[in-house]
């Protein structure tokens, strides 16, 4: 188990070295200037010029390289061009909102998703299966953003339910904040949980007929405890792999969730960065998330060796 | 008895004028949400020419002047008009006594001094304007003194904008570079800011007033709101629902195409009409639109009617008008404007494109963005009417932030599309610095507008203008496509808000019920 950890460590730095490479050099190669942006458009040329200058932006690639794999190395990711603090800050600031939708969405999803998918594959080829395997597919087709727009035009316009964005004003308590949340992590979780039912039907499907479940039933077991005892627990691995997935998804950001919804999370630190150009927010941000996903990866595979001792890496 | 008709008679004027008076003045109270296009990109209105910089931080921070409802330079820190010597030269400006800023300091001359000479150093509109000034000095604790090495007429729009502003700050934080002290004279002061989430503003309770009435930017600013909130909404889509579920007491740049839907929701639909100008900015420096005749011929093929229709769907929303100001405003002329023609003429474009030798070997580039989805509609139609006349055309949209970085490159475009509102000084638009992508550089250029920013009378100007419209049109530097309406939504019981182009809440009030 240690070997294995190391191991998966060991591979997590090399990956975390691509990721700080490849992000910096993308970012580096699109066009767009943030001193552009800053200054708004009646800058002249040497305005923008000169900003760049102070941004430092003005170095070689590789200077600029060196100084920012020197600030890597000491945690440190810069400081915003336009937010005025440094990108940790920034981060620290929107993990909330992106961190309570990722709960919910998830909640939201697996909640719907699990009983799902194991009735349909405990029905299989039942009016229940269709119509579940209908509405998984037209889920998994339809945007979320799309879906949140609908929401917004139903919920907070028609009703008067919620408020159509945002996350509160000065002085609102974090409850009150949740309240902001619904919607999206409706919108989300919707979506979400089309993926995870199709992954729990297939994985169900794949041991309902196996031996030790009809052993199970040979013995006289409940049908219930058989299918959530002995069977889900051995379906387990690839859904648990999905909903981690799908939780390092939204851990990053529902990106055009978060924007349409208005919503100061990740997701929407990085677009406007994106749109701004503030390349120490993109590539700080851009980072965590990578380094996320890749965590989220690392428990994932550690979750396999606990759950299936024939597992080896 | 007399005397006691003489009592009542009294008392029921008291009553009479108390009343009118409590009829008459708003009540005080209140907090609006203000639904903006995003997150500024600073707070220092200095270091940004950006709208959306102004809209938020003029409430903060104030100028010596700014402009009245007729966009006629008005004091606003000045105590009065500058007494403006007869070589036009010196610039003396008396203050306004009792002024204090945000931290209790009172605003005094050194204060000014210091403010301006960072804004000389900072701002793109005060580097405009260090070409011009040799010297600002502190005369006494209330007076400051400019002095110019030619005249130069912009001067006072230039003090009096709000975007790359000449904002008056306390000196010890002049020298803050980026500002982190958001310390001004405004009527409401920073509380608190969550970026992409809210910019809290607050009354600020040490403000003084200037007397009289509101007028445009200029004259009274009351302080009736305990708070101004700007919050980020930048998906247009969200905005309009916003503006309909009536989540917000103002939304600041809607689709005009949302004019029915916000109409029928919850708050008012709001037009500013006209708010600015489309324009197709010529590359003059370098590629096809070097040759004059190249541009004449663009001139002539494009067809603004149908342009603005596929761009705005209505004419309510826009209006096809050649003139670079329109009616309305002191600088409207039809002067040298016959070269515009709504429909187009495609003959008249063939022949120029032939009598300039194009070949057609050489596409003209159009360089587009969809962040404002108007310029990118524009560029759709206007690709067709130069293709009929000739063109071969290349359109190179791509989004905004790689626009503003590409058009400072001449060897990447031929033509670049973007808007303005109209200024209230003509020869702050884009195209009158040399330096502004586009790189328009002539003698009649430098003649007419050299004139015209020469001129101190504002009668002498007005006709002045007419030569650089003139000029504009005969050398085509840039090609404005018309007139367009802005649409924003209030809450119905939310007065007090003028259309503007950078709305302003400082008078605003909450109607009794």
């Amino acid at each position: 188990m240690l070997r294995a950890a190391l191991n998966r460590l060991f591979g997590m730095l090399v990956v975390m070295a691509l990721v700080v490479t490849v992000v910096f050099v993308i970012v580096r190669v699109t066009p767009g200037d943030p001193a552009a942006v800053m200054l708004g458009p009646d800058a002249s040329a040497e305005d923008i010029e000169q900003l760049r200058e102070k941004l430092g932006l003005n170095g070689t690639i590789l200077e600029q390289f060196a100084n920012y794999v020197a600030g890597v190395l000491r945690a440190d990711f810069g400081q915003s061009i336009f937010l005025g603090q440094p990108v940790t800050q920034a981060l620290m600031d929107r993990a909330e909102p992106t961190f309570f939708l990722t709960i919910f969405s998830l909640l939201i999803a697996t909640v719907i998703a699990l009983p799902v998918g194991i009735l349909s594959a405990y029905w299989r080829g039942s009016m229940f299966d269709q119509a579940a395997t209908a509405l998984a597919m037209f889920a998994a087709s339809v945007p979320s953003f799309w879906l949140g727009l609908l929401f917004i035009q139903f919920f907070a316009v028609h009703l008067g339910w919620f408020a159509t964005s945002g996350y509160g004003g000065p002085g609102t308590t974090l409850f009150e904040r949740l309240h902001y949340l619904v919607l999206p992590a409706f919108a989300l979780g919707l979506v979400s949980s089309a993926l995870i039912t199709r992954f729990t039907r297939a994985s169900m499907l794949d041991v309902l007929n196996d031996d030790y479940v009809r052993t199970a039933r040979s013995k006289g077991m409940s049908e219930w405890r058989v299918v959530l005892k002995h069977a889900l627990k051995n379906a387990l691995i690839p859904i648990l792999t999905v909903i981690g997935l799908t939780a390092a998804l939204l851990i990053s950001g529902a990106v055009v969730t978060e924007t349409v919804f208005g919503l100061p999370g990740v997701g929407n630190l990085v677009v406007s960065a994106v749109l701004r150009r503030d390349y120490p927010v993109i590539q700080g941000a851009l980072l965590v998330i990578a380094g996320l996903y890749v965590l989220v990866n690392f428990g994932i595979d550690m979750l396999y060796l606990l759950i299936d001792p024939r597992v080896r890496y | 008895m007399k005397r006691i008709v003489q009592v009542f008679a009294s008392l029921t004027a008291v009553l009479w004028s108390a009343t009118s008076l409590a009829i008459a003045e708003p009540a005080t109270g209140g907090v609006i949400d203000v639904a903006t296009i995003g997150e500024p990109p600073t707070l220092d209105p200095m270091a940004s020419t950006a709208d959306l910089v102004g809209i938020v931080t003029q409430h903060m921070f104030e100028t010596l002047y700014t402009f009245d409802a007729e966009w006629g330079v008005t004091p606003l820190l000045a105590a009065d008009m500058p007494q403006i010597s007869a070589d036009g030269l010196t610039y003396t400006i008396p203050l306004r006594a009792g002024v204090k800023f945000h931290d209790g300091n009172p605003m005094t001359s050194a204060d000014v001094v210091a403010s301006l000479e960072r804004w000389m150093k900072v701002a793109t509109r005060g580097k405009q304007a260090a070409e011009t000034i040799t010297g600002v000095e502190a005369v006494d604790d209330s007076t400051v003194k400019i002095t110019l090495s030619k005249p130069f007429a912009p001067l006072l729009s230039l003090l009096s904008l709000n975007n790359a502003a000449a904002i008056i700050i306390p000196a010890a934080n002049a020298a803050e570079e980026p500002l982190a002290t958001f310390v001004g004279t405004g009527p409401y002061m920073l509380k608190e800011r969550k970026p992409d989430q809210f910019i809290q503003l607050v009354r600020f309770d040490g403000y003084v007033s200037r007397d009289g009435e509101p007028d445009g930017y200029g004259g009274a600013r009351k302080q009736y709101l305990d708070e101004i909130r700007f919050v980020p909404v930048p998906d247009p889509n969200t905005r309009v629902e916003g503006a309909v579920a009536g989540q917000f007491a103002y939304v600041d740049q809607l689709p005009v195409e949302s004019f029915e839907r916000v109409s029928g929701g919850k708050t008012e639909a709001i037009l500013l009409k006209p708010f600015g100008w489309p324009v197709f900015v010529m590359n003059t420096k370098e590629g096809l639109n070097s040759d004059i005749r190249i541009r004449k011929a663009i001139q002539a093929a494009l067809a603004p009617e149908d342009m603005l229709l596929a761009a705005f769907g209505s004419t309510d929303f826009f209006s096809v008008d050649g003139a670079m100001y329109p009616e309305g405003y002191a600088w409207h002329t039809e002067a040298g404007t016959e070269p515009y023609k709504p429909a187009g003429d495609t003959e008249a474009a063939a022949a120029l494109l032939k009598e300039a030798g194009y070949d057609g070997s050489k596409p003209l580039r159009i360089l587009t963005s969809r962040q404002y989805e108007f310029h990118y509609k524009m560029a759709q139609v206007a690709a067709e009417y130069l293709k009929a006349a000739g063109f071969q055309v290349q359109m190179d949209v791509v989004e905004w932030a790689t626009l503003t970085k590409n058009r400072a490159d001449p060897a990447l475009w031929d033509i670049y599309i973007t808007h303005s509102p109209f200024l209230p000084e003509p020869s702050l638009t884009g195209i009158m610095s040399d330096a502004s992508p586009g790189w328009w550089v002539s003698d009649t250029k430098h003649a007419v507008l050299g004139a015209f920013n020469a001129e101190a009378d504002p009668a002498k100007r007005v006709l002045l203008w007419a030569d650089v419209q003139k000029a504009i049109y005969d050398e085509v530097p840039a090609y404005k496509v018309g007139n367009f309406n802005a649409l924003a939504a209030q809450a119905p019981d939310l007065e007090g808000v003028a259309p503007a182009p950078w709305p302003y809440f400082w008078n605003a009030y909450f109607e009794k019920k």
